[in-house]
């Protein structure tokens, strides 16, 4: 409720900003009848258009006889000052194109970016914040204590929520689903089409907590049967066509854990694109406590726990409280239970050792940090070109002081300019953000709008704050001249002047190389998961899953797959080859007991993967038919072997649990389990002759025909399911889906901040040679050589831009290894990566300045010499 | 009539307030107003005559009471002054007095 409220209530700020202009003893009574009248027209009007209009009344409110007293006297006098200034502005703007210009597009392009990355932090930001109850959901997470180590969990146990509701009176109300692992997804057959589907098991009172908002159906009841189904809008649309047709309709649901046909009870609207939990339909929990006991016991954890706390709840209180929660439930102190802010785990997700070490909001802050450095570049490119032009303006102040202008009236000038300016800048950044948004989704994968009503207040301070930080060293600079000595042609502190424009060209630069030095990391890590031998073969792999068949016929299609002219190999095993975290616990050697409680690295393969994948044997064999393998049989990876110090590993027979044996049948090479943010740990292979995941070679060079051929065998055994193929190789970039993105946002990025700090490079070489013109020309007819000229001009710049380097490649060091931190196996950081992100700026820097100074170099002095 | 001056917006203001009485605050007069003209106005437009016309003595205020819908802010009640009613009558004299001085076809006309 109390988030609808502030929703319509009319926004507040107009009135901050008003309340320095209107007369004080007409406040309130203004502010009542604006607001009488908003609430007036919500009831003809939508919500917008209430806001537009009482936008445009606060406006309009601006008039002279509303507006404060002392401001009366005076009133005229500065209205006509800031006419004139506007006029000022725009009559330097025509007359200095040039760095009107590359003020602009360097602005533009530094808002674009910043407000792109923005609208893209916004979004993370609301992620799986739209519930109601947001500020008191919270999701019940575990610690769960193995000897090395201590994990943390999101899933926990089926039972949690209720027993909580019912032991703390915290708890207001308990939603539980199933957790990732228990997810009902299959085949949805109605009027004999098939339909594949994702869902969930969700209690009863799902839909009542949680904001997925229901179109049709009582959230009381659509989840009280163990008959009913409750669709989402998409898939009822495909299904039924219209989301009234389907209520009341059976249709029949085949998944892994059950055969059923369900009664449609309800539509809910389809979660949003800001929703981590996307499903396409939800039935009751019971049918997997029916199907699987453990989903309400103890000691399985099931479930996916979310409670809301009352109000004024001291989470950290709560957190105490429920520490030891599990201890007495299943008989040990492994458990530390504790809850997080449901919309909080989207950002901080990542524990180590029981602790938050943050997760995607690295991301999110690392992107504000560029969106406020570029911002800063493009600012910086604005007061260099400004003060740059001071000598131009040297005499318009000395006037203008002369006359009795005020230091305030000046700099109040020359803000009115910078703020011109950027809100020019904002303008076409706009367009610019509109143009680029499609780009941009289809870059973070995201589906962001840009609604600029919305956005309005914020882009309003933002060009403001960018007008006053981009002006206000110009402005304080160039107002403190002193007049006499402007009017005779002094030009007081230019070294000065000099040193603190070189500054933040130098700053400018920094910040480019460390960017650029960034980019090339990511790059080169990127390549290097690439190119790393992972001790497998990943190409010509294809892989698929077989669904809904039992083991016999599961195995007859693997037969049959071995046959298809065009495959190599091909095997089957429970969980993607690529997922990386398969594990399980138990075994251990005398020499190390300790391993028993060790968290093994433990894929469930069946026959033929390990020929299939390629992976190097060492020792004994694999799994294979002729000798009848079966559960009791492991292979290891050199790192177990170590790890529970087996002499002959071939053949030995370990211990597993408390009484029982594992044989080893063989040992294979250490291979990279998953993606290379994990380090290779100690491997347990576990034989399942039934896994689903179906993994096959290709003969190269007809690809096309044997995925086809076994298209139609999929076909044959799966009527219902379509054939969904992917190549190992894909699935495996796939891992570093979040370092590309950084990596593609970076090179962006970089791009543009080196193109704003060269265009303002540019702009200062133009202004350089410009203004040396004269001295040029009399060094010339003294004799100077162009190559002398060249060097002279460039020198200095050279200087600042090697300066930079000495300043970012330290930095970008320390970055660049901080950012490695995240993978276990990274690339050396060599000295070439700093020499050719410094090579590759003095380049650019040379390049941008190389007219400039070419054709100052090759002006005729007698043409420059002529003018006076 | 020469100090006097009343704007021809600031006259239809005025006489909403003395036709309004007790109602008279800014919402109402706003709403009177653009019931009577047809036509829509701004806050600020009929706010500042209002504040003209009280500087000018034609007006005086006081605070009335607050309501839930203004969030809680207090109304402005507006009432003529003697004076002001007096300039009205003049000027409606004056007006009656050209009407009848003017030839006849441009009053048909109307």
């Amino acid at each position: 409720m109390k988030k609808k409220d502030s929703h319509i209530n009319p926004p507040q700020w107009p009135w901050k900003i008003l309340k320095w202009f209107l007369n004080k003893d007409y406040l309130e009574e203004l502010q009542g009848d604006l607001e009488e009248i908003y609430f007036d027209e919500l009831e003809h009007y939508s919500e917008s258009k209430a806001k537009r209009r009482y936008l445009v009344g606060a406006l309009k409110l601006l008039r002279p006889s509303l507006t404060k007293k002392y401001f009366k006297s005076q009133k005229l006098n500065h209205i006509a000052m800031l006419q004139h200034n506007i006029s000022i502005a725009f009559r330097g703007f025509r007359r200095h194109k040039i760095s009107f210009i590359i003020n602009l597009i360097g602005l533009s392009s530094g808002l674009a970016a910043s407000i792109l990355i923005l609208l893209w932090v916004n979004d993370e930001r609301s992620v799986d914040a739209f519930h109601e109850k947001d500020s008191q959901l919270y999701q019940v997470m575990t610690h769960f204590q193995l000897t090395d180590q201590l994990v943390t969990w999101d899933y926990t146990s089926g039972r949690m929520g209720e027993s909580m509701l019912e032991d703390f009176p915290e708890v207001e109300e308990a939603v539980r689903i199933g957790n990732g692992t228990f997810k009902p997804s299959g085949v949805i057959t109605y009027d004999n089409a098939n339909y594949e589907t994702k869902g969930i098991f969700a209690s009863n009172n799902f839909f009542e907590v949680l904001s997925y908002d229901l179109i049709l159906g009582d959230s009381k009841d659509v989840l009280n049967g163990k008959t009913g189904i409750v669709l989402s809008e998409t898939n009822a649309m495909r299904i039924f066509g219209t989301n009234e047709a389907a209520i009341g309709k059976t249709l029949e649901l085949d998944t892994r854990f059950f055969n059923k046909e369900l009664v449609v009870t309800g539509v809910y609207q389809s979660p949003p694109t800001n929703a981590t939990l996307q499903f396409d339909f939800a039935v009751n929990y019971q049918l997997l406590i029916d199907r699987d006991r453990w989903a309400n016991e103890w000691n399985g954890g099931y479930a996916e726990n979310y409670i809301v706390l009352k109000e004024g709840t001291d989470v950290k209180a709560f957190n105490e409280k429920i520490a030891n929660y599990m201890d007495d439930k299943v008989n040990n102190e492994k458990f530390t239970v504790f809850v997080q802010k449901y919309s909080d785990y989207y950002l901080n997700g990542k524990y180590e050792s029981g602790q938050l070490v943050g997760g995607r909001i690295a991301s999110v802050k690392l992107f504000t940090l560029v969106a406020i450095l570029i911002l800063v570049i493009a600012c910086i490119n604005f007061m260099n070109l400004s003060t740059a032009q001071a000598s131009k303006k040297m005499k318009e102040i000395g006037v203008k002081k002369a006359i009795g202008a005020q230091k305030s009236a000046l700099i109040f000038q020359f803000l009115t300019e910078s703020i011109i300016i950027s809100f020019l800048a904002l303008g076409v950044s706009l367009l610019m953000v509109n143009l680029l948004l499609p780009q941009f989704n289809l870059l973070t994968s995201k589906s962001i709008t840009f609604n600029l009503i919305d956005q309005l207040r914020r882009l309003t301070l933002l060009s403001v704050a960018v007008g006053i930080i981009a002006g206000s060293y110009p402005a304080f600079y160039l107002s403190g001249f002193r007049p006499i000595q402007v009017l005779k042609g002094k030009f007081s502190n230019i070294k000065g002047e000099e040193f603190i424009r070189k500054g933040l060209v130098i700053l400018q630069f920094s910040l480019s190389i460390i960017f650029m030095i960034g980019v090339i990391v990511i790059n080169q890590q990127i390549e290097f998961t690439q190119k790393q031998n992972l001790g497998y073969d990943r190409n010509h792999i294809v892989t698929f899953e077989s669904k809904g068949l039992d083991t016999e016929k599961l195995l007859a299609f693997v037969a049959e797959l071995k046959e298809i002219p065009g495959i190599e190999s091909a095997g089957n095993m429970a969980g993607a080859f690529l997922w990386g975290d398969d594990s399980g616990s138990g075994y251990w050697t005398p020499e190390n007991p300790e391993g028993r409680n060790h968290l093994y690295k433990s894929p469930k393969m069946g026959y033929n993967v390990i020929e299939t994948m390629g992976l190097e044997l060492i020792e004994g064999r694999t799994f294979d038919k002729k000798f009848n393998d079966n559960e009791n049989r492991i292979i290891l990876n050199e790192a177990a072997v170590k790890y529970l110090g087996l002499e002959n590993p071939a053949g030995t027979i370990i211990n597993y649990g408390a009484s029982n044996n594992r044989e080893v049948i063989g040992v294979v090479a250490d291979f990279q389990y998953g993606s290379m943010h994990q380090a290779i740990e100690p491997m347990v292979i576990r034989f399942r002759e039934w896994g689903r995941e179906c993994i096959v070679k290709l003969v190269p060079g007809a690809e096309i025909e044997t995925l086809e051929r076994i298209e139609t065998l999929y076909e044959e055994f799966h009527p219902k399911y379509a054939f969904e193929a992917s190549y190992l190789n894909d699935d495996y970039l796939a891992l570093y889906d979040a370092e590309q993105k950084e990596s593609v946002l970076s090179n962006y990025m970089a791009g543009v901040a080196i193109i704003i700090s060269c265009l303002g490079l540019f702009g200062l070489a133009a202004f350089t040679a410009e203004r040396r013109t004269k001295e040029i020309g009399i060094r010339k007819i003294l004799g100077a050589s162009q190559q002398t000229i060249i060097s002279l001009l460039s020198g200095s710049f050279t200087k600042t831009v090697l300066i930079s380097c000495l300043i970012a490649i330290p930095l970008g060091y320390i970055f660049a290894e901080e950012w490695l931190q995240n993978f276990a196996y990274a690339i050396e950081l060599s000295w070439w990566i700093f020499a050719l992100a410094g090579i590759s700026c003095l380049l650019i820097a040379w390049l941008t300045m190389g007219v400039q100074v070419i054709k100052a170099a090759k002006l005729n002095p007698v043409e420059s010499l002529r003018a006076e | 009539m020469k100090k006097t001056k009343l704007g021809e917006f600031e006259e239809l203001v005025l006489m909403t307030v003395i036709v309004l009485q007790e109602e008279a605050f800014g919402v109402e007069i706003k709403r009177e107003l653009e019931n009577r003209l047809n036509e829509s106005l701004s806050v600020g437009s009929v706010q500042s005559a209002l504040k003209r016309m009280e500087e000018k003595g034609f007006l005086t205020s006081e605070w009335g009471e607050a309501t839930q819908k203004r969030g809680g802010k207090r109304k402005r009640i507006y009432s003529a002054t003697p004076y002001a009613e007096q300039v009205l009558r003049e000027m409606k004299d004056i007006r009656t007095q050209l009407w009848e001085a003017m030839p006849i076809p441009v009053s048909s006309n109307s």
